[in-house]
C-alpha cells in the first residue's frame, strides 16, 4: 500500500514539475492531415531553429474546441498556437483568449473572411484555409438525361425527379440528392444555405422565407423522396461523400475536401464529377456556408514572439500553396489562388472559387455554439417529421431569445 | 481504544482513496453548479439560478423523461433475459463451461466499440439488419428514425451488451442455492414450475435486486450508446441526462452542465439508497 502511495505521490510531483517554456501547436484532423502538418512544422524548425512540440488533437470539431476550452479557461501556457473552426472564433475572442496580432500584412486575405477574425477593430486570427458549401454533380448523368447544371432549387428538384425515376429501374438504391441532415453543426450550415437562398437567414430565425426553405428541405426527404430517409439520422459529411462516391446519387452538397477523394484512383465516379455553386430559390440569392479553420496565438502563451513567427509561417504563400497541393485545402490567400502552377495542377479550384464567392458567415455571437445546439435540435425534428416547420422555427426563435438573455 | 486505532489504521487508505477519487469531484461539481461559469462572461456566483433554469427547461424535462423511459424498459428486459441465460447455463448441458464463457463475451467488449458495431448494423443503406429486412420483407426500416424506433434500438443494443452481466450475478446466486432443497421438494411432489416459483425465485431475490441496482444506476447514466447511435436525435428525442449535461460542458456553460450532473447524481443515488435501504439485499444475502 505504502509503495503504491509513494508511487502515486511521485507521479503527482512529476506531473506538476515545471518544464521550461516551449513552443507548442495544437493540431487535429484526419491522419494524412496531421502527417502533413508534422512536415510543415519540421520545415519551420529547420528554418527558424525553434523547436516546436505538436499537441495531437482529435478529428471531431466539438472535441477539438472542448480540449482548447479546458486549457484556455485554466490559463495554461500551452498550446501557444492553435487552430479554430470559424464557428467558434467569436467565442474565443469574446473570452479574451487570443493575443492581438500586430504587424501582419492582411492584404492577401479576403476581407469578408477576415471579418470573423476581428473584434472591435483588432485582429486576433488569420485563416489557414477556407471551406464553403458546394454542389457536386454527376456530369455523365446530367448529360444523359439532358439536364443543365441547376441554378435554382426548383430546377434541381425537377432534374432529380426525372433522373431518379429512370435510374431506379436498374438501381433501386439510387437517390438523387444527398446532403447533411443529422443533428449536428453541418445541418445548421445546410439550413443557412437554403434559408439565405430563399431570402431569409439566421439573423432572424422565424420568417416566412425560412419556413419556406425548411419545408422544402423536409419535402426533399418525405414528399419528393429524392433524399434518402436516413438523411436526418445518419447523413454527415462522410456518409454523404461515401454514398455519392459509390455512384448511387446525382447531386451532393459537400465541402471542397470531397473533390480529391472523388477523383481517387479507386473511386467509381472518378472523372465524372463537376462542381457548381449551390442553387438558390427562384428570385433568391445563392448562398454557401462559410467554413474553414483559422489560426491564432494564445494570450497565455509563454513564447509569444516565436508563436507569431510560426503563425506567419503557416499563413505564408508557400505553405498555403503546399496545403492546397497536398491536402486539397482551398487556400485563403488571394495571391495563392492566382498561382499558375497550382491552377494547372488543380483546375477545379476555379469552380470552387466561384462557389465560394457566395459565401455567407454564420452569426458571430459569442454564444453561437449554444445557439447552434438549439437550432440543430429543432431543424432535425422537422426533418424527422416530428414537428412542422412553422412551430419549430417559432420555438427555436423563442429559445434563442432566451439564450441572448442568459448569456448577456 | 485499540480496536478504534486498528479501524482507523486499516480504513485510512481506503477512505483517503475514496475521498480523493469520489468525494472531491462530486463536491466540486455541486460547488460549480452554483455559479454561472461561461468563458466569455467569467465566473459569477448565482446561487440556485441554474436549478431554477432547469425547472423551466423543456429540453431538460424531455431528457429526464427519456432517461427514465430507457431505464424502465431496458432493466426488466436485461433481468428477464439474464435470468433465462443463468438458468440455462446452470443446468447440466453439454459444453456448459464453454457456454458460460461465451455468454460473457459481449460484456467484455468496450461500450463504445459495441455501440459502433450496432451503428453499422442499424445503418440504413448498408447495415445488416436492413439487408435482411430488404431480402425477406421487401422494404427497409429506418432503425433510428423515429423516437420509438430509436428508443427500442438503444434498448436492444444495451441489452445485448449488459445481459451477460446480469446472467453472471444470477448464476452465482443459483449456485448458492443448496441442491437438497430441490431434492426435498421433489420428494414432496413439487413440479419444475413450483420448484422455480417457491425455491429458486425467493432465494434468488437478493441477487436479482443487486442486479437491478447495478443495471438501474448504469442505465440512468447511459451515455456512450446514445452518443454514438443517435447523437440525441431525431430532433433531440433520445438525449439522456448525461448527454444533455455533456452538451453544456462541450459548449462551455460549465455551471449549467454541473447542475444537470448533480441532478443525475441525485437520481442514481436515490435509486441506490432505495434498493439498499428499503429492499435490503445485503441483509437477505446473509
Amino acid at each position: 500500500m505504502w509503495i503504491l502511495l509513494l508511487l502515486l505521490a511521485s507521479l503527482l510531483v512529476a506531473g506538476c514539475e515545471k518544464r521550461g517554456p516551449e513552443l507548442t501547436i495544437a493540431v487535429g484532423g484526419a491522419p494524412e492531415e496531421v502527417r502533413y502538418w508534422a512536415e510543415v512544422i519540421r520545415e519551420f524548425e529547420r528554418r527558424e531553429g525553434i523547436e516546436v512540440r505538436i499537441l495531437r488533437q482529435p478529428v471531431d470539431t466539438d472535441l477539438r474546441r472542448h480540449g482548447l476550452t479546458v486549457a484556455l479557461s485554466a490559463g495554461e501556457p500551452d498550446p501557444d498556437v492553435f487552430l479554430m473552426d470559424i464557428a467558434w472564433i467569436g467565442q474565443f475572442t469574446a473570452s479574451g483568449w487570443l493575443e492581438e496580432l500586430r504587424g501582419i500584412d492582411t492584404s492577401p486575405f479576403p476581407e469578408e473572411v477576415l471579418r470573423v477574425d476581428r473584434r472591435e477593430g483588432k485582429l486576433y486570427a488569420l485563416p489557414v484555409y477556407v471551406d464553403c458549401g458546394l454542389l457536386y454533380y454527376r456530369k455523365d448523368l446530367l448529360e444523359k438525361y439532358a439536364c443543365r447544371v441547376p441554378r435554382t432549387w426548383e430546377e434541381l428538384l425537377d432534374c432529380s425527379l426525372k433522373v431518379q425515376k429512370a435510374e431506379r429501374k436498374k438501381n433501386p438504391d439510387f437517390y438523387a440528392f444527398l446532403w447533411q441532415g443529422a443533428q449536428y453543426e453541418g445541418l445548421v450550415c445546410v439550413f443557412l444555405e437554403f434559408s439565405t437562398g430563399a431570402g431569409g437567414g439566421l439573423e432572424k430565425v422565424r420568417s416566412y422565407e425560412n419556413i419556406k426553405a425548411l419545408t422544402f428541405m423536409r419535402d426533399l426527404i418525405h414528399h419528393y423522396g429524392v433524399s434518402p430517409p436516413n438523411t436526418y439520422t445518419e447523413m454527415k459529411e462522410e456518409e454523404v461523400r461515401i454514398l455519392f462516391q459509390s455512384g448511387n446519387a446525382l447531386f451532393e452538397r459537400n465541402w471542397p475536401y470531397a473533390w480529391k477523394l472523388h477523383q481517387a484512383e479507386d473511386s467509381p465516379v472518378r472523372g465524372r464529377v463537376g462542381i457548381a455553386p449551390l442553387p438558390a430559390f427562384e428570385g433568391g440569392r445563392r448562398a454557401s456556408c462559410l467554413g474553414g479553420w483559422h489560426i491564432g496565438v494564445s494570450r497565455f502563451s509563454d513564447m509569444k514572439e516565436s508563436a507569431l513567427k510560426l503563425l506567419k509561417f503557416i499563413t505564408s504563400y508557400k505553405v498555403q500553396k503546399g496545403f492546397a497541393l497536398n491536402l486539397g485545402w482551398f487556400p485563403a490567400r488571394k495571391d495563392v489562388l492566382k498561382d499558375r502552377e497550382l491552377l494547372e495542377k488543380l483546375p477545379h479550384l476555379k469552380d470552387i472559387n466561384e462557389a465560394c464567392s457566395y459565401a455567407v458567415p454564420r452569426p458571430g455571437v459569442p454564444y453561437y455554439v449554444q445557439l447552434s445546439q438549439v437550432l440543430r435540435t429543432y431543424l432535425n425534428a422537422v426533418l424527422a417529421a416530428k414537428m412542422d416547420p412553422a412551430t419549430a422555427l417559432r420555438k427555436a426563435e423563442r429559445e434563442i431569445e432566451l439564450l441572448e438573455r442568459t448569456y448577456r | 481504544m485499540k480496536s478504534l486505532r486498528g479501524f482507523l489504521l486499516f480504513s485510512l487508505p481506503a477512505l483517503l482513496l475514496l475521498s480523493t477519487l469520489v468525494l472531491i469531484p462530486v463536491l466540486g461539481t455541486v460547488y460549480l453548479s452554483l455559479f454561472r461559469d461561461v468563458p466569455f462572461l467569467g465566473r459569477e456566483f448565482t446561487g440556485a439560478e441554474n436549478y431554477l433554469r432547469l425547472l423551466s427547461d423543456p429540453h431538460f424535462h424531455r431528457s429526464l423523461l427519456f432517461t427514465l423511459k430507457f431505464t424502465l424498459l431496458s432493466v426488466p428486459v436485461e433481468v428477464v433475459l439474464g435470468l433465462g441465460i443463468a438458468l440455462l447455463v446452470n443446468e447440466r448441458i453439454p459444453f456448459r463451461g464453454l457456454l458460460r464463457g461465451a455468454v460473457l463475451l459481449p460484456w467484455a467488449v468496450p461500450a463504445v466499440v459495441s455501440a459502433r458495431v450496432w451503428q453499422l448494423m442499424f445503418n440504413y443503406s448498408y447495415g445488416v439488419l436492413n439487408y435482411l429486412s430488404d431480402e425477406f420483407l421487401g422494404f427497409r426500416i429506418n432503425w433510428l428514425g423515429t423516437e420509438l424506433n430509436a428508443l427500442l434500438s438503444l434498448v436492444v443494443a444495451d441489452a445485448w451488451r449488459t445481459t451477460p452481466f446480469v446472467a453472471v450475478i444470477l448464476l452465482a446466486g443459483l449456485q448458492s442455492i443448496p441442491e437438497d432443497l430441490y431434492s426435498q421438494a421433489k420428494v414432496d411432489g413439487a413440479g419444475t414450475l413450483r420448484r422455480f416459483l417457491y425455491i429458486t425465485l425467493p432465494l434468488l431475490k437478493p441477487f436479482i435486486l443487486v442486479a437491478i441496482l447495478f443495471r438501474g444506476v448504469d442505465a440512468l447514466r447511459i451515455f456512450d450508446l446514445a452518443f454514438v447511435l443517435t447523437g440525441g436525435g431525431p430532433g433531440g428525442s433520445t438525449t439522456p441526462l448525461s448527454l444533455y449535461a455533456y452538451r453544456f460542458y462541450l459548449t462551455g456553460d460549465f455551471g449549467y452542465g454541473s447542475a444537470v450532473s448533480v441532478l443525475l447524481f441525485l437520481l442514481s443515488l436515490s435509486l441506490a439508497v432505495l434498493i439498499a435501504r428499503v429492499v435490503k439485499p445485503a441483509e437477505a444475502l446473509r
